[in-house]
This record gives C-alpha cells, structure tokens and sequence, in this order.
C-alpha cells in the first residue's frame, strides 16, 4: 500500500534532518526571446496543479481541500491581474473531453518530464549536459499547435505549485530539534512556472524555486507568490531588458 | 470542531506505548515533553476532526467526506481520477466495463454500486484497488488470473468493504499520528527511542493487516449474499500460492506465499488468508453456489490474447506456464495453445522453437482464428532450419493480416520482396 510504503521512506529518513538547500539558478530564457512589439499576446494558461497541504511532526503531507481551493482561485486572480499589467491576453485552456482531453493530458505530463530535466539539468549549474552547457533549447515538438489550435492562444502557460504549511506539531519539534541541536526543516513550498511557444514546442521560459514565499490561501499572499513565480517572465520586444538568469542562492 | 493540541496528543501516545513497553526511563520523556509544553503551540487550535462520529457509510448516495482529512484525501484521489480519465493504460471498451461494473453491482447491492466508478486498466499485475472517493481501478492482470466471476466479484467485494469502511482514511491517519510519536521519540537519547520507534512501526502494519482481514470477511458476506459460490474466495488466493511457487521454482528462489513480510507486511500472508477464508466459506448458505465460469469466459474472450501477451512479456516463464496449464484444466483450447506457442518462442531456449511450432500448429489445427498464431509458426520453423513451411505460414499471416503492422519485415522474411 502506498502509505505503507511512504511510511517506510519517513522512517528511512528519520527525523529529517537535512544539509543546507543547494544553490540554483531561479529562472532561464531561451536566449533572445521576446514578444513581439505589437498585436495581441494570446496565453493559454493551463490548469494549474495546485496542492496546499498540512505538514505531520514527522513531514507527512495532510492534503487540505479548503487551502487547496481557495490557493487555486487566489492564484487564478493573481495571474489575471499580473498578465493584464503586461498587457497580455490571458485565457483558461478549456477542460476538453475525449481524443482531445487525452492530447492535453499527454502534453501536461511531456511538459512535466521536461521541466524536470530543465530544473536538473539547467537551474542546477552543476549539472549541466555537455551539449546543453549555454544553450536552452528544449522543446514539446511541434505536436502541440494543435492545443493551440483548440485553447486559441500563442503561447502556453504552465504553472505548478505545491505548499505543505508545517502544523503545529512541526513546529513545536523544531523548536526541540533547536534545543538538541538537530535542524528540521518546517513546511514545503515549492513553485514552478513555464511557457511554452504553442506553434514551434519550444519552451520559452521557465522559473522554479524550492523555497517560494506567500502564503497561498490568502489573496495577498497568492500575489507575491504569482509575482515571484513570474519574475523574469520575457518582455515584448524593445522593453527594458532583463537579466537572464537571476541566482536565487537559499 | 476543536481537537485538544495534536502535539499533546501525540506525546501521550508516545508516552503511554512507551510504559507499555516498559523499555525507557520516563525522565527522557519527561524532558522533552516539558521543552514542548514550554513551546507554548498547544493554544493553537488543531484542525483534524475524528471520524468515529460518522454516522453513514461513503457508499450513500448523499455521502460527503467529513473532517479535514477526509475531504484533503477525497480531493486528492479526484486530482488522480482526472489523470486516470485520461491514461492511455484504461481500457475503455463498453461491453468489457459493463460486465465488470455489473459483477461489481450484483455483489455489493445496485444501491452500494452506484458509489463506485470502475476503471479497468492494462497492467499485467493482480489487483484491484478502490479509492476513498470511489474511483475503483481493477487491473487486466487481475482478469487474467481469475476464473469465474464469482472470484471477480470475490476481489471486487474485497476492495469495495475497504472503501466502506474508510481503510484508507483510518491508514492514513495511523500513519501520521504514528510517525508523529516516532518523530518525537526520535529526540530520545541511547537508542531507547529507536527501540520504541520501531514498535509503532509495528503497530501500523499489524492495523493494516487487521484491515484486510475485515475487507475479506465483509466481501464474503456479500459474495455469499449475492448468491456467488463461497468456495471461490479463498481459491483466488490458493491459486495465487501456486503460481507464487511455480515463479520461484523457475527462478530458484523460496516462494513469496510463505513470507509473511513479518513486521512489514501491509496484507495477512496469503497462506493464512486461504486458512480464514476457507473456514468462513464451509459456513455459507447452501444457495450460494453460482461460479459463473462460461459468463466470464464470454465477457473476457475479445481480450483475453492481449492479457495473455502482455503477461508472456513480463518474462516470467515459471508462472506464465503454470497460469496456461491451470486454465487448460479442461483442456488445450487453441487460445492457450497460442498463448503457450508465443511464450516458448520468447523464451528460446534450446529445444524451445519446435516445441513452440508444434503449439502453433496445434492450435491452427484446432481453429485458431488468431492470424498471429501463422506468424508465431513461420518464425519458430524459419529458427528451426524449415524455411520452406517457415515461408509459407508467414505468407499465410500476411494474407490474414493483410494490414498487419510488420508486414514489411515478416514480407521480407517470407521472400515476398
């Protein structure tokens, strides 16, 4: 059983005492990318994964449907406001049945596999491929016009967050973990964010962080969190540049 | 509702198991649950809710999960289903869904069945599992191994009275309260708290087993109710003993039926489980006596070579032998001759080629209406050194096949082009 087997990674791990968080990179850009200068900039916005959990004394995660949906509709609001500051066009991607649920579906879990290997492979300096070492050029292959197509957007947007608050339990053991000297950690929040050029595949963009701030399930905190997830996020042509890349050492 | 502090709760969990034990001095405790107590979060009210004052069952119709836990898992399990919606691995052919759903219905009540949503899903493995939320997955590897519907409806029964029964809610909630205290004894000096820790692990896995227990014994009341052969349970579990056995005397190693898993078992060891069950069939009602073994066999026909080939493809050569041989218990249909033909040929060991032509040409003498079955023949006999009869049975594939998806290569090795 599944729990079963989460149970035995728990205690594998003790009391998860862990070093200090690794340096990564925050964000990339495919070099030289922009929006064009005018016309509308039409993203389709895919259905956030949004989880907001409780975090066990001993790092269980409790999944918390109230947090989870008032985070979802917090950072929907967020991410509206945010695109239309940039005079971007933002629209859902429709929930699709059959066929073309199962394409969706597909591309969701091929843009996941990719980013993983973006965030390993990319943000991580150190483990960098030797073919990869400046250049980003990863990409869903050309397949994914049809979501295009259906959603009727240029560029899609995949956003990706998962926040697990420490309880009061977490808390109170680190504060002993202090005491004794061992450090455990209290709450995950972990966020990414990526876009994807719905005609060409290629992803665009991309922002993971491992330690994101603002409280989700509040509508203040949703907007930091939107914010930080989008730092970075291109610019259209002639805009004030923005560095590349932006170190985000914990 | 307001559960008094969870820290508190957890460390006299902590503390009570740790004097049942009798293994620590109570001035470690002490020293940590003062440190706690002196954290001052035990004002914060907990937001968990027990569920012992549920008063209805989640098979209800107007059933909604209640308490934070609950309803976190709920949404968690509908974020899978939306996932499983879509999986390439869900076979989603009516009249295969329709059987199984209505197998499902008939044994648990059409009232309890509607609460269920059933996916069947291509996995070349025995089970079946059923979500808190009632998404019910049941695996082709499951169909493969069962009989008659009266052992489908044994193992549907099984995981539905584990969703009845909320088994996954009270896991879960044993996990965390268990793994919380674990934590905390983690704080204890000398290894003491490693002793105790350990025990709660023990703890958690003896409930899970409990659970099983209780899922089998509430699925045979319905079995048994709905007019299935009680007998049919426990021999699920015998049957899977003996391909158990027939895996590690292919692979020279002790069979699984006998490991327990000891401390680390989430299930009864399957021995034990065809012990209880037996006991509780013998005492069935007369009535309960319908297998169903020409229905199944029917439902299960226009799928069965694909599960049959998916399982030849996990290179189990032992059970997949053993599994034929059993369901051959009435003789060598030219299905299973097929079957058996596609897993000698896989296997190639010395000998095994014209063993594997003579099951091909077995079951097209029989009537196979398998085109692959010419295909697996051609190629046993071109490995065999008979090119010429080689030849022509892949021809003869191509011709029943005309749009087979090798054809280039089995053309090319035909001598067609």
């Amino acid at each position: 059983m599944m729990v079963g087997r989460m149970l035995l990674a728990l205690v594998a791990c003790a009391c998860v005492v862990t070093g200090p968080a690794q340096a990564q990179e925050a964000s990339a850009t495919k070099q030289g990318f922009t929006f064009p200068k005018d016309g509308p900039v039409r993203i389709l916005v895919f259905r956030p994964e949004v989880r907001v959990g409780e975090q066990s004394t001993a790092g269980m995660n409790q999944p918390n449907a109230d947090w989870t949906d008032s985070a979802r509709r917090n950072i929907a609001d967020a991410l509206d406001k945010a695109q239309a500051a940039r005079a971007n066009d933002v629209q859902a991607m429709p929930e699709l049945e059959g066929d073309d649920g199962k394409l969706l579906a597909d591309y969701r879990a091929l843009f996941r596999a990719v980013t993983d290997s973006v965030v390993q492979h990319k943000l991580f300096v150190g483990n960098r491929l030797p073919t990869k070492k400046t250049e980003f050029n990863w990409t869903l292959g050309p397949g994914v016009a049809r979501l295009g197509q259906i959603g009727g957007g240029d560029y899609g947007l995949f956003l990706f967050t998962n926040d697990s608050y420490g309880s009061a339990g977490r808390k109170a053991a680190q504060v002993v973990g202090l005491l004794l000297g061992a450090y455990i950690p209290s709450g995950v929040h972990v966020g990414y964010a990526g876009l994807v050029d719905l005609k060409t595949g290629e992803l665009v963009w991309i922002n993971a962080d491992v330690a994101m701030g603002g409280d989700v399930r509040e509508v203040e905190g949703a907007t930091k969190r939107v914010t930080q997830l989008l730092e970075d996020f291109p610019q259209r042509e002639g805009a004030v540049p923005v560095a590349v890349t932006k170190t985000a050492a914990k | 509702m307001i559960r008094f502090c969870s820290v508190r709760a957890e460390l006299v969990e902590a503390l009570t198991f740790l004097r049942e034990k009798g293994r620590t001095s109570t001035g470690s405790v002490r020293t940590v649950l003062s440190a706690v107590t002196l954290s001052l979060f035990c004002a914060t009210p907990a937001v968990a809710q027990k569920a012992g004052d549920a008063r209805t069952a989640p098979s209800l119709a107007d059933y909604q999960p209640q308490g934070v836990d609950e309803r976190g898992l709920w949404m968690e399990m509908a974020e899978a289903e939306r996932v499983l919606k879509t999986s390439d691995f869900v076979i989603r052919d009516p009249a295969l869904n329709a059987y199984v759903n209505g197998v499902l219905c008939r044994t648990v009540g059409a009232d309890r069945c509607r609460s269920a949503r059933v996916y069947v899903v291509r996995t070349p493995y025995f089970n079946a599992n059923m979500a808190p939320n009632g998404m019910m997955q049941v695996w082709s590897g499951l169909l493969l191994r069962t009989r008659n519907e009266a052992q489908l409806a044994a193992v549907l029964g099984h995981e539905f009275a584990h969703f009845e029964q909320r088994h996954s809610l009270k896991n879960f909630r044993d996990a965390r309260a268990k793994t919380d205290a674990m934590a905390w004894l983690s704080f204890l000096p000398y290894g003491v708290g490693i002793l105790a820790q350990a025990g709660m692990l023990g703890g958690f896995f003896a409930n899970s087993r409990e659970m099983e227990r209780e899922a089998d014994v509430i699925g045979l009341g319905w079995l048994t109710g709905a007019g299935y052969a009680a007998g049919e349970a426990p021999r699920i579990w015998s049957q899977l003993c003996d391909e158990q056995d027939a895996t590690a005397a292919e692979r020279g190693r002790k069979s699984k039926k006998d490991k327990n898993g000891g401390f680390f078992a989430t299930h009864p060891n399957t021995a034990d489980r065809v012990a209880y069950l037996s006991t509780q069939a013998a005492a069935a009602p007369a009535g309960a006596s319908f297998a169903g073994a020409a229905e199944y066999r029917a439902a299960l026909a226009p799928w069965w070579p694909q599960f049959v080939d998916d399982q030849i493809k996990l290179n189990d050569f032992g059970a997949t032998e053993f599994l034929l041989a059993k369901l051959a218990a009435d003789g060598w249909t030219p299905d299973l001759l097929y079957a058996r033909g596609e897993l000698y040929r896989s296997r190639g060991a010395p000998g095994d080629m014209a063993k594997a032509a003579g099951f091909y040409a077995e079951a097209i003498a029989g009537g196979s209406t398998v085109p692959e079955a010419r295909r697996g023949l051609g190629l046993a006999l071109l490995k065999t050194g008979d090119d010429e009869r080689g030849r022509a049975a892949l021809s003869e594939y191509l011709r029943a096949k005309p749009d087979a998806g090798d054809r280039a290569m089995m053309a090319m090795l035909a001598g067609e082009s």
